[in-house]
């Protein structure tokens, strides 16, 4: 009898023993609402649709929806993925009240386009070729006081890892020309299927791909989003901000932003200097 | 308990699927070897090198304590726990199968402490199976493979979130802390197995239960589907052997598990005892 006392005392051990080191549930609540007058504030978005749709890029009839998004939050810069083209950012432009200048990207072979949108009226846009794709970069000063900033808005290959690593690897190439005369950050959706915390899948070559283009962006850039949390439905963290070594103030996925059938949500980031 | 302890143990050594199991496990080491080989010739010259321009996956990264990683990392999934199923199923099942059990319960011993025998000798089984399996990835991996530091990327292994680096030392010491996580995350399939054993007469019949359970837990853990319901399968905390491979352990969330993993292997055991103590032995 009391051999089966001691292991019942042991199990409500054990069973006290887990409670006492679950850990805390995070909060999902911004890290920061206050706004240092000496930062940027960045924000990147497919506002592309989920692939079950006819047309799986950006729809015209969400561009209000993405413009008040903007307008709220107030980035100083914006990275968009899968835009139609020209004519929808310049809706979107005039949705934004003349608050920003934009421009697309050049058309690689896929039918949709990355654009950046910029406050500062003296930005210049410039068009980055990686892989077989094209990305764009803007380059500006959000206020007269702080450094130039680059931001490239990118969207990487969604069905070949190997293709995906490649554009990283253009892009990276690229933004390390420009690191020693401005604060260069990637934004984007990158598509990377990287999750460590929930599965133990063995080995592939996707994932091999994938984990090697994160880990080469990672040894120039810091991953600003890293603590923000899934961007995209399925819990897949595929949207980054990947920037200098600067103090970050608010990080934040805004959940509550996508509108009609879009599968990502805006990544939000403030980085002060 | 001690001599019924000696008896066991006696048992164990004498049978041939003892044996079988480290055969297996050297085996399963030999092509792990071929297939590391192999990949890291391809993967450090010629046609992968030409195709992309940065790549971890140098000499300095395949070294004999990646290999470790990957074998021991591919093999606890699968490979232990059916060992494990296999000896801790034929426990009691074994003896009833084999018309030693209405004897042995003759004897003045009572049978909590057949019980508890039995699983004390299941868990040595499982604690030598991995130290062996670790220790031998290791040897095999300084021969052929040669050392160097344990580098850790995202992605693959599923291990860490950002690049990270454990010096050769602290990384020795990492696959001691394994071989103690990885035995306790075992002892859960141990006593479930055990348990099976108790109820089936059959040893084959409670091994393929113990194997099956563990295996519909552990596939449906991965649907997306049934998401909500991974955090209350064993399979998902018997995972927490390996975080002792992260750069930086999160003791924490290690204990937390390991107590889940402990209650459910008490909790099995216990069950094992009473229902075993209320059994009418027939065979």
């Amino acid at each position: 009898m009391w051999v089966k006392l001691i292991l019942l005392l042991l199990f409500c051990l054990m069973i006290a023993g887990a409670v006492h080191f679950a850990q805390p549930r995070e909060s999902d609540g911004p890290t920061s609402a206050t706004r240092d007058v000496n930062s940027v504030r960045l924000l990147t978005w497919n506002i592309g649709y989920a692939e079950l749709e006819d047309d799986t890029r950006a729809h015209n009839k969400d561009l209000p929806a993405v413009a008040d998004v903007i307008l709220r939050e107030d980035p100083d810069a914006v990275a968009l993925q899968e835009l139609t083209g020209k004519d929808q950012l310049n809706t979107l432009l005039g949705l934004l009240k003349a608050k920003y200048r934009g421009a697309v990207a050049q058309q690689g072979r896929t039918d949709r386009f990355e654009a950046v949108l910029v406050k500062d009226s003296g930005a210049t846009f410039t068009p980055v070729a990686a892989g077989a794709r094209y990305a764009l970069a803007a380059s500006f000063r959000p206020r007269s006081d702080t450094p130039q900033i680059t931001l490239l808005s990118a969207h990487a290959d969604a069905f070949n890892a190997a293709a995906r690593r490649t554009y990283t690897e253009g892009l990276i190439d690229w933004a390390q020309t420009r690191t020693r005369s401005s604060e260069v950050f990637i934004a984007g959706d990158f598509n990377f299927e990287l999750k460590a915390a929930n599965e133990t899948n063995l080995y592939t070559d996707n994932v091999k791909h994938d984990s090697e283009s994160y880990s080469h962006i990672l040894r120039s850039f810091r991953d600003l989003g890293r603590n923000a949390g899934d961007t995209a439905i399925n819990d897949r963290r595929i949207d980054y901000v990947f920037g200098p070594a600067r103090p970050v103030g608010r990080v934040e996925v805004l959940r509550n932003a996508a509108v009609g059938r879009m599968d990502h949500w805006p990544l939000f980031v403030e980085v002060s200097f | 308990m001690l001599t019924l302890l000696k008896l066991e143990l006696e048992k164990l050594f004498r049978a041939k699927s003892f044996y079988l199991s480290f055969a297996v496990l050297i085996g399963f080491v030999a092509l792990m070897l071929w297939g590391f080989y192999t990949y890291a010739a391809r993967k450090t010259g010629g046609q992968a090198v030409e195709q992309f321009k940065y790549t971890y996956e140098s000499k300095q990264y395949f070294n004999g304590l990646t290999f470790a990683l990957y074998s021991v990392l591919f093999s606890f999934t699968l490979l232990l726990p059916i060992f494990v199923s296999m000896s801790a199923g034929s426990q009691i099942a074994g003896e009833a199968r084999a018309g030693t059990l209405r004897m042995i319960c003759t004897r003045p011993i009572s049978r909590t402490s057949l019980v508890l025998t039995k699983f004390l000798v299941t868990a040595l089984h499982a604690g030598l199976l991995l130290a062996f399996f670790i220790g031998l990835n290791l040897v095999v991996g300084l021969i052929f493979v040669g050392w160097g530091n344990l580098e850790l990327y995202p992605g693959p292994l599923n291990l860490v979130d950002a690049p990270g680096k454990i010096m050769r030392d602290d990384a020795l010491l990492r696959f001691g802390y394994a071989a103690l996580s990885g035995t306790w995350a075992l002892l859960v399939i141990a006593a479930l197995a055990l348990l099976c054993s108790v109820i089936f007469d059959s040893p084959v019949q409670a091994t393929i239960m113990t194997i099956a359970a563990y295996l519909t837990l552990y596939i449906v853990g991965r649907v997306e589907f049934f998401e909500h319901l991974r955090p209350y399968f064993f399979t998902t905390d018997m995972d927490f052997w390996r975080v002792v491979f992260k750069p930086d352990i999160p003791w924490q969330s290690l204990w937390h598990s390991a107590c889940v993993c402990g209650a459910y292997t008490i909790g099995l055991l216990l069950a094992s005892v009473v229902i075993f103590e209320r059994k009418d032995i027939v065979t």
